[in-house]
């Protein structure tokens, strides 16, 4: 089976869960799209911790688990942002989970 | 909980070894698990700057250290011998690390668990 | 008395490793040790592979970690992420991905590296082999 979404009369592949298999596919207009999936609206907040986490995973090739995006976003927005409640609310099933996925990243590992 | 000591004697690439040490140290950080990372031997290849295995199709995974702080891993240590008999410096390396001679190992090995890749 | 967590990171076959665990395990346990449990990583995965088929007279680790499981209740834990990279996956995995055949069942069990730092410190000594 091949997956993909379409976006712009253009096939772009994912995973069976939706993730990108490519990470350079992602354009920004396709994040609405992909938070489509998640049943999640993108908003001005939202947006900064998609962003963030993209910059995340291109700076350090590897997309933050929950611990280290949290105390990274405290460190750049402070710890209104920088804590686990805020992007829960956000993101209800994980923010690592929904963020990386709306942001284009590859699927988390299982065990991280 | 005492601390967990992963050990890094391997260069990266031509095993999974470095790659699969990261793995662990980014986990049990995860878990609030104390971790002292080492890297000693030829592990300390790990570390240097600019490595580019996009040419042989790897990952490059050594853009991962620089996120430690993230994860609360404090304790990076690199062993002075092995660095001294590989004609590198701290200069060469792409994170900011602590230097240790072997006695000084050895008595890191004292906690409760030791993994070596 | 003592309990321990142990680590095995080389494969069944090529060396000796993973027989030396089970022998440690074994003794372990007759010693009037508790095994807080046996956890498979790197290339050590590759016990858990059930599609292991030696020869009838060679040594067949997959059925001594079966049996070690069987009479003592020692569980057998596979890191998910290392498994999958080395082809070893079960059922609900291959299914993610639309794999016909499965290799990983039952007395192994696919977990995540957070459940190797549980053993750890639940157990007073990790040994790796």
């Amino acid at each position: 089976m091949e997956y993909f979404i379409e976006f712009k009369n253009r096939k772009i592949a994912t995973d069976k869960l939706g993730y990108l298999l490519d990470v350079q596919d992602w354009k920004p207009e396709m994040a609405p799209l992909l938070a489509q999936s998640e049943n999640i609206e993108m908003d001005e907040n939202r947006w900064e911790v998609v962003n963030f986490v993209r910059e995340f995973y291109l700076e350090y090739n590897t997309s933050p688990a929950i611990r280290a995006l949290v105390k990274a976003m405290a460190q750049k927005f402070g710890p209104d942002k920088g804590n686990s409640r805020y992007l829960h609310r956000l993101f209800p099933k994980g923010p690592a989970k929904q963020a990386t996925k709306i942001a284009g990243l590859p699927k988390p590992a299982k065990c991280l | 909980m005492s601390a967990l000591t992963i050990i890094n004697r391997s260069a990266p690439y031509g095993s999974a070894d470095g790659l699969e040490a990261l793995d662990l140290c980014l986990a049990a950080a995860s878990f609030g698990q104390q971790v002292n990372f080492i890297f000693l031997d030829d592990g300390i290849f790990q570390l240097l700057s600019n490595q580019a295995p996009n040419e042989i199709e790897h990952k490059n995974y050594s853009k991962t250290f620089a996120a430690l702080e993230f994860y609360d891993v404090e304790y990076i240590y690199v062993c002075e011998e092995s660095l001294a008999a590989r004609n590198l410096s701290t200069k060469d390396l792409c994170i900011e690390v602590t230097l240790l001679n072997k006695q000084e190992i050895v008595a890191m090995l004292n906690t409760n668990a030791v993994v070596t890749f | 008395m003592a309990s321990f967590c142990i680590l095995v990171t080389h494969s069944p076959f090529d060396t000796q490793r993973a027989y030396s665990a089970y022998r440690f395990a074994d003794a372990a346990i007759n010693g009037g040790h508790t095994l807080a449990g046996i956890f498979f990583y790197q290339s050590g995965v590759n016990n858990s592979n059930n599609f292991q088929t030696p020869h009838a007279d060679e040594l067949n680790m997959y059925q001594k970690w079966k049996t070690l499981n069987d009479l003592h209740l020692v569980p057998l834990n596979v890191c998910v992420t290392a498994a999958n990279r080395r082809g070893i996956i079960n059922k609900e995995d291959a299914i993610e991905r639309d794999l016909v055949h499965y290799n990983l069942t039952a007395p192994f069990e696919e977990v995540g590296l957070g459940e190797l730092i549980e053993l750890i410190n639940g157990s007073d000594r990790t040994i790796q082999f």
